[in-house]
């Protein structure tokens, strides 16, 4: 019995070893056969859009005259640790997806490589310079396709069954909104508001960050104006999520709550409102098909004037490798990517947001149901990034989010994290990773309304 | 001339272990871990900076709660998995009818992926409409709804969680170890007199011995190091409540950028330290733990 | 009293069972509902039974192609890691020699340590030096060298074979090799399975490494890369339905070796044990 078990094992492993060896050598004749084909790899951590980038892709290797053969490589999660390990493996893309908050990282390990001997003044012109989200110290790297908005996202029936007229656009009315709403809903298990809290950072990231935003401070507190940290404006946005919690009207176990169970509580019509992204719009025509009517409106500010811009993300999406062999190739595959009916269609096919001016004067409204309140206007903008350190000890997400769940001291808890996040930006500064001067005229407001159409 | 023989044939043995342990197993570690005298972010410039890092390490009070956390999730699982696993081990090794399946029953959960654990825990625990609050709720044994994953209870029940999926592990482990008892001792000492009770004290405990202490071993490490389950479920929340230290290391290693989220940094310096201050803990503890527990092995 | 006591030992084992069993029933179950009807979580039961998961999650994790490399490492790497640590954990069980301890404690120590992929980057680049990157090769190489606790146990195991067995043989005239091979190893069977069960079940679960190596050979992935690809789909949301489904495929090849390795915990040996 023990010999039959060994053999077939053995068996087993004979058969895996052939077959594993039998694709290592299928991969070899090409390189032999020189000049017939160029061969570039794209990679992306980008799943919302794989198969439209199939088609394009397959369209390109058919018909490209210059015989350059794209090989697609998508990743998800792990997207940023797989590109680290093919730096360092000799293994590296030619052409990377790039995001807002992966392409300075990526531009600081060395693995961009700028683009200005392609950009013809037609391009320059075409593609806006944004510095950090696709250009650093005056060299352009990527170039913008689409972007994503943030807003408040709401139940409309739920809203009417309370008697809410229009959404919220300060946060009284955020709190008063979600405690009118628990009050309707509680009977048949609806809350006024949800924030996924199973990651502060992430839940923090698409609330309070907006509604800083949009009330004129930097969504992560930095002060672009005094080049300074200071979390103090946040205050009144973390005591408004404090209330909504301390009233009952957040929906019970957000603490361990993850952004799928929200959107699809959301979907069930179990939360009145809540905070994101455009994505979102998406979510509830495929994977969690939304049993309610909802729609998306601005976010609130703090007190209901707009002195800054709604974020708009984005700003880059294709870049080129710098230990790419092939730069020409993939310069020309990237602008095969960045032809007008592609990123018309990116908008048009409810991906993105367009953030190429021209393109998003001519692309149509996407075919997404919900997405208009998504689109540009008048308050949103893209911010400047804030200088990226590495701060000692909690983090501000964690902190805040600690506050609201059992309470404390919060100008104690803002005080400290100033004094942290700006002893480690003077670090920063001083090792000379990070640049921050002050901009005296820095005015939050002239940030918005530059995509409006 | 035997000496040299006995001497020959031992290093032959171990060779291959020997060899790719220090070559897969040591060299990467020591690779990685010198970074613990450096201010190192994945990129730019490798600062040496001598102790530095280790000074920071004693004033982080996360860290140090995370190691609070670590006892208290390693201690409970320990104290609730290894009695239950041996009673399974022990009921199960018996001829007793549907054995074969409450056996393999019992090892289903270790064979679970970890990915999709954070949804099925989920749908049972989660306070708003998890099936443990409702069941509890329908039969009245709990007024209102408990928030299992919540700032109270998370910790309890991240340990059930961990319970459940090692149970199986060290029913096995155990399993194994008593096919070593000869039955004869069994049934001479059933002619003696002596009961279920007193076999296992006098009988199956003893002569377990040795393999028992190494079941402990390893399951206190694998307590020690446990993170993955915890990661999927609470991700270390809420509030850092079930934060352990493994997953304080992972998380310095690799941040996760969420959509929304700032860039973030990943501190390779400072969590090689902080790595490395995790292994001399787990050291210690199996150190002592395993001359504490001597007396096991003298079994001959 | 007998019977009382039997009642009491079925009423704790059908408990146990329920309790272990319910979560992988959920799973089970859950694998068969739409994704928004799973991932709201207010039913146990799928209101419609969505057996185009299985068949969704089968091809978009490439089930049949990855299988067979998922197999491949998982055999290979067990039978290696049987190997290695059974013959090191006899020496150290029953020999004497300089360097005993240091090689223990050195076995203990990658117990300790816990640093996850960033080992991944030293061991890849030794496997280019060794031509092994890209090959599955360099990843069960790497899963063999990960032996320190399938050592520790057979070595634990070694301890209950009386030493009187093999000063037996050796008077018989075997030598140290043969005494290993034919007289240890037998009465070895049930650690031997039990670390057989967790070195399979280890490698087949294994992700990073065979990710990390197939960066640029997609043909040669194993099912766990599949399986985590199956998260993403259409839009912003995880396709939790598929990953449910992905899983629950994916554990049918561990019961089978559950079932051998079950095999071993049977009383086989205790008789040879008299010899």
């Amino acid at each position: 019995m023990k010999k039959k078990l060994w053999t077939a094992a053995l068996c087993v492993a004979i058969i895996g070893g052939i077959s594993a060896c039998g694709s290592k050598e299928s991969s070899n004749p090409e390189s032999g056969s020189s000049g017939a084909k160029t061969k570039i790899t794209y990679w992306t951590g980008d799943r919302h859009d794989s198969e439209y980038i199939k088609e394009l892709v397959d369209e390109y290797n058919q018909t490209n005259p210059d015989h350059i053969e794209v090989e697609l490589v998508i990743k998800g999660d792990d997207f940023d640790q797989a590109l680290d390990m093919s730096f360092q493996t000799s293994e590296a893309p030619d052409v990377i997806r790039v995001k807002e908050n992966t392409i300075q990282t990526f531009y600081k390990k060395g693995f961009l490589a700028p683009i200005d001997e392609f950009m013809t003044d037609e391009l320059k012109e075409k593609f806006p310079l944004m510095d950090n989200l696709n250009s650093f110290d005056g060299k352009r790297y990527s170039l913008p396709n689409y972007g994503t908005t943030m807003r408040l996202i709401y139940n409309k029936e739920l809203f009417e069954k309370a008697g809410i007229a229009s959404p919220p656009t300060t946060l009284d009315e955020l709190v008063a909104d979600a405690k009118k709403i628990t009050e309707v809903g509680k009977g048949s298990g609806a809350y006024g508001f949800a924030q996924n809290f199973k990651s502060p950072a992430s839940a923090l990231g698409r609330s309070a960050r907006v509604i800083a935003e949009v009330s004129g401070y930097g969504g992560f507190g930095y002060d672009f104006k005094t080049a300074r940290y200071d979390f103090s404006p946040f205050k009144p946005i973390i005591e408004a999520f404090k209330q909504i919690k301390d009233d009952g009207s957040m929906l019970p176990g957000v603490e361990s709550l993850d952004i799928d169970p929200l959107r699809a509580q959301f979907a069930e019509g179990k939360i009145g409102m809540y905070l994101s992204f455009s994505a979102e719009a998406g979510v509830y025509q495929s994977q969690f098909p939304a049993k309610i009517d909802w729609a998306a409106a601005p976010a609130p500010s703090i007190d209901g004037s707009f002195k800054g811009a709604s974020g708009f993300l984005g700003g880059q999406w294709l870049a080129i490798s710098s230990k790419t062999q092939e730069k020409e190739a993939a310069w020309k595959f990237m602008q095969y990517m960045y032809n007008d009916s592609t990123l018309k269609q990116y908008q048009e096919k409810g991906f993105g947001i367009a953030m190429v001016p021209s393109v998003s004067e001519a692309a149509a409204t996407p075919s997404v149901k919900g997405i208009e309140g998504f689109l540009p206007n008048k308050y949103d903008g893209v911010w400047p990034v804030a200088p990226t350190v590495a701060v000692q000890g909690t983090k501000s997400d964690d902190a805040f989010f600690k506050y609201i769940v059992s309470g404390g001291d919060l100008d104690a808890i803002t005080a400290d994290l100033n004094q942290r996040y700006n002893s480690a930006l003077d670090a920063a500064k001083a090792s000379g990773e990070v640049k921050a001067e002050p901009m005296p005229d820095f005015d939050p407001a002239k940030l918005a309304g530059q995509y409006t159409k | 001339m035997n000496k040299a023989k006995n001497l020959a044939f031992s290093y032959s043995y171990i060779l291959p272990s020997f060899i790719l342990t220090v070559v897969l197993g040591i060299y990467p570690i020591a690779w990685a871990m010198r970074y613990m005298f450096y201010d190192y972010k994945g990129y730019g410039a490798e600062k040496f900076i001598g102790l530095d890092n280790f000074t920071r390490v004693l004033k982080d009070h996360e860290f140090w709660n995370s190691v609070v956390n670590t006892f208290v999730y390693a201690g409970g699982k320990l104290v609730l998995s290894i009695p239950l696993a041996l009673i399974l081990a022990v009921l199960l090794n018996q001829r007793i009818r549907g054995r074969n399946l409450l056996r393999a029953i019992i090892f289903m959960p270790t064979i679970i992926s970890t990915a999709v654990m954070a949804v099925v825990f989920f749908t049972i625990f989660n306070s708003y409409n998890g099936i443990l609050n409702q069941f509890l709720m329908k039969y009245k044994l709990i007024g209102s709804a408990v928030d299992w994953l919540g700032v109270d209870y998370s910790m309890l029940t991240v340990i059930l969680v961990a319970v459940w999926g090692a149970v199986g592990n060290y029913m096995l482990l155990f399993l194994a170890g008593l096919q070593n008892i000869p039955e004869d001792v069994y049934e001479s000492s059933a002619l003696d007199g002596a009961n279920k009770l007193q076999q296992f004290r006098y009988i199956t405990i003893p002569m377990l011995g040795p393999v028992m202490q190494m079941i402990i071993m390893l399951a206190i490490i694998n307590a020690l190091k446990g993170y993955e389950s915890i990661m999927v479920m609470t991700d270390g929340g809420p509030v850092g409540k079930t934060n352990v230290m493994f997953l304080y290391v992972y998380k310095l290693f690799f941040p996760t950028a969420g959509s929304g989220a700032a860039t973030q940094i990943q501190e390779m310096g400072y969590g090689s330290a902080v790595a490395f201050v995790t292994a001399v803990i787990v050291g210690l503890i199996t150190i002592l733990y395993f001359y504490g527990s001597k007396r096991m092995s003298q079994y001959e | 009293m007998k019977i009382a006591s039997r009642a009491v030992m079925w009423v704790f084992l059908l408990l146990v069972a329920f309790l272990t069993l319910f979560p992988v029933l959920i799973t089970i179950l859950g694998s068969f509902k739409t994704n928004a009807e799973l991932t709201a979580g207010a039913t146990v039961m799928p209101t419609i039974w969505q057996f185009s998961n299985y068949a969704e999650a089968w091809k978009q994790a490439n089930f049949s192609t990855y299988t067979v490399n998922s197999l491949f490492v998982a055999v290979t790497s067990t039978i290696g890691i049987l190997f290695v640590s059974s013959m090191a954990a006899y020496v150290v069980n029953r020999m004497e020699f300089p360097g005993k301890k240091a090689y223990v404690g050195m076995q203990a120590f990658t117990m300790f340590v816990a640093i996850g992929a960033v080992v991944l980057r030293p061991q890849f680049e030794l496997m280019i030096k060794l031509h092994l990157h890209n090959t599955l090769w360099g990843v069960v190489l790497i899963l063999i060298s990960a032996h320190a606790s399938a050592f520790f146990i057979l070595q634990s195991f070694m301890t209950g074979i009386p030493k009187e067995l093999d000063e037996a043989a050796r008077i018989d005239g075997c030598s140290r090799g043969r005494t290993f091979w034919t007289i240890v190893l037998p009465l070895l069977t049930p650690g031997l399975g039990v670390c057989a069960l967790f070195a399979f079940r280890g490698a087949w679960n294994e992700y990073l490494l065979p990710f990390v190596f197939t960066l640029s050979k997609p043909e040669l992935q194993t099912l766990t890369v599949g399986l985590a690809n199956l998260k993403y789909g259409v839009s912003a949301a995880s396709q939790t339905h598929y990953m449910m489904a992905g899983a629950c495929l994916s554990i049918l090849p561990i019961l089978v070796v559950y079932l051998f390795a079950n095999k071993s915990f049977m009383k086989m040996t205790a008789g040879s044990l008299k010899g």
